[in-house]
């Protein structure tokens, strides 16, 4: 007995299509609008920074001059810049506990309508 | 039946079938090669040279899992929806739903990032011929318009010019490397932040680095979406795929070595357009120009492979009824999913006016990972489920499972790479996701045919 | 009024032929043709006709 869908109305289509917008354009900007977007670099200024100071040889002096800056201090806040690798062991656990939570919800709940979908293909399990 | 041209309506509505292997190739380096471009350099800032070397040969690896993997099951699996058509065949709806999801989702805001980008390259130029503040939104508006409605128009045109400004962006890389290389340089090249600064954040900043590491080849994969419009799927989409990553582990290594060479690794770090910038350290107009040409086509090019592997996907899943029916039309004259196309260029306005750039491109990111992770256990179940010699494929990948496990091992590194300083998002978009499939599963799916979906002509999957 | 501002005038106006060029034709193929045959795709096409698979 194969499965009959009921017709959607017009409506109902457009509908659906704005529940997916709505939960996409929510997704990017949620996250914005809590400001917690992104992940951003601190420069450590150094006193009286020259080429040498900042470990620039020669050649990487030359380099920094052919892109128009030929000021080390102008330059310092872009050398020393460095990331904050520091992390929390707890957040890392519950992000892992997202994604394999996620594949294994969607990996069950699909072999619950693979099973259907074969059995109406190729007829009663043998 | 295939080829049918004549304007006399034929019974059933195709996909036209005219692209061969190069097709193909320009579509999976053409999404990809902007990341060259643009992009890779993040993750020299993220760890230093090195790291950027190692990210760009494990990302490398990664990817070339990805090639041979997704060249098997789509040499065998020939639809328009690529991995979802997998997904739907060999896991199940609900997880086909989701592949999908991540098909528009990254294509969508790669193509959004493209044209940001387009907006301020021009923004760019006009101020260093003297306009300031040139308002970006109609050049935005306009490559995504003009994209459009190239790939409405059909797609044996709209991939031949891929073709066509993907080869010159690729072939401005090989020439800015051999003039550099043969003294076309004013500065020479210089690498001794190798040995001076080896890592400055330590081995973690190699993990972090990953995560920028997979724009060196971030879309490769699309070519599954041409599954349905090329005249020899079991043969060309492994031959162009394999091509494709070819070329890009070569355009890879070489943009890292002119530019690291070139540009102060604390500089690179944060370029927006480091070949670009490279082309300037030279001194040379000549390179500067062909760079800018080479930037802009990369960027074109990629969007317009975006729109092409976006539609594709939400075209498949409104044919299954995964989204409204309405969606799963076919142009008459044009064969394309003209549809879909149109709906999706609103969509990609969207985020490319309103959201930034590093927010739309993790997100994108963050899509293709989780479409990766999918590969590996799609692969170990394809075999499983239809062993080699119950169907014929196409290609059949060597040392299964190991290139399935590697992508894993990569997959989860990759994870804590992106961990490492946009966690939030990576949430914000688990939620999502979950959110999504918990609506397709108790709602959307009641709509859909359930037999219907198996469209392959294979026999019954073992153990079910 | 410089050079890059008619270049921004004429990507407006560009924009909004290729959006129309794009909408009319939209309007047009979907008030000619039937609904059932603009969505009459099915997915397999190639594998039941070309590419059986067999071994």
């Amino acid at each position: 007995m194969a499965y009959k869908p009921p017709k959607q109305s017009l409506a109902g289509q457009i509908f659906d299509v704005f529940v997916l917008l709505v939960l996409t354009v929510g997704a990017l900007y949620i996250p914005l609008y809590m400001g917690l977007a992104g992940a951003a670099k601190t420069p450590q200024p150094i006193a009286n920074p020259t080429w040498e100071a900042l470990g620039q040889n020669a050649t990487e002096q030359q380099q920094w001059a052919a892109l128009g800056i030929t000021d080390p201090a102008a330059a310092s806040d872009i050398i020393t810049a460095r990331f904050d690798y520091s992390f929390s062991w707890v957040a890392l656990i519950v992000m892992a506990v997202f994604v394999i939570g996620y594949f294994v919800m969607v990996v069950r709940l699909s072999d619950k309508e693979y099973r259907e979908v074969i059995e109406e293909r190729f007829g009663p399990k043998r | 039946m295939a080829n049918v041209t004549s304007t006399a309506a034929p019974e059933r509505l195709q996909l036209l079938r005219v692209l061969g292997p190069a097709h193909v190739w320009a579509l999976g380096v053409g999404i990809v090669l902007v990341g060259e471009y643009m992009g890779w350099n993040f993750s020299v800032g993220k760890g230093g040279m090195i790291a950027g070397l190692v990210a760009c040969w494990v990302a490398g690896l990664l990817y070339t899992c990805v090639a041979m993997i997704d060249s098997e099951v789509t040499s065998t699996v020939a639809a328009a929806g690529g991995q979802y058509a997998q997904a739907k065949h060999i896991v199940g709806p609900l997880m086909a739903f989701n592949v999908g999801l991540f098909l528009v989702m990254a294509y969508t805001m790669l193509e959004a990032a493209n044209a940001i980008t387009v907006g301020f390259l021009l923004d760019t130029v006009a101020g260093m011929l003297g306009h300031s503040g040139l308002n970006q939104k109609p050049f935005i508006i306009l490559a995504v318009m003009f994209l459009a409605w190239l790939n409405y128009r059909g797609v044996l045109a709209t991939l031949t010019f891929n073709l066509v400004i993907t080869a010159i962006a690729f072939v401005s890389i090989i020439v800015l490397f051999i003039s550099v290389q043969f003294g076309g340089s004013a500065v020479p090249l210089d690498f001794s932040a190798i040995t001076s600064d080896p890592l400055p954040y330590g081995w973690v900043g190699i993990v972090a680095a990953l995560h920028f590491g997979l724009w060196y080849y971030l879309g490769i994969e699309g070519t599954c979406q041409a599954a349905e419009e090329v005249r020899s799927p079991a043969r060309s989409l492994p031959y162009g795929t394999m091509a494709g990553i070819m070329t890009l582990l070569i355009a890879a290594t070489l943009t890292w070595y002119v530019c690291s060479g070139l540009i102060p690794w604390e500089y690179l770090g944060q370029a927006g357009t480091p070949l670009f910038d490279a082309a300037r350290v030279t001194g040379s107009t000549g390179l500067m120009m062909l760079l800018f040409v080479g930037t802009t086509f990369a960027t074109l090019a990629s969007a317009n492979g975006c729109i092409n592997d976006a539609s594709r996907a939400w075209f498949s899943m409104g044919r299954d009824r995964y989204l409204p029916s309405w969606f799963g039309a076919v142009h008459p004259t044009y064969r394309t999913p003209y549809r879909s196309i149109v709906f999706l260029v609103p969509i990609a306005l969207i985020f490319a006016l309103g959201a930034p750039l590093d927010q739309v491109v993790t997100f994108s990111i963050l899509s293709g990972l989780l479409g990766y992770t999918f590969m590996t256990f799609n692969m170990v179940m394809f075999r499983k489920k239809w062993p080699l010699d119950s169907i014929k494929r196409g290609y059949v990948h060597p040392f299964h499972p190991i290139p399935a496990l590697l992508l894993l091992v990569l997959c989860a590194t990759a994870y804590v790479a992106v961990f490492l300083g946009y966690g939030t998002q990576l949430i914000a978009m688990m939620c999502f996701y979950i959110v999504a499939s918990l609506w397709f599963h108790f709602w959307r799916y009641r709509f859909v045919k359930r037999g219907d979906q198996f469209t392959m002509p294979w026999p019954r999957p073992n153990g079910y | 009024m410089d050079i890059w501002n008619i270049l921004e005038y004429a990507a407006w106006a560009l924009s909004a032929l290729f959006g129309a060029l794009m909408l009319i034709d939209l309007l047009k193929v979907d008030t000619t043709y039937d609904n059932d045959l603009l969505t009459s795709s099915r997915e397999g096409e190639i594998e039941a006709t070309a590419e059986r698979h067999t071994i």
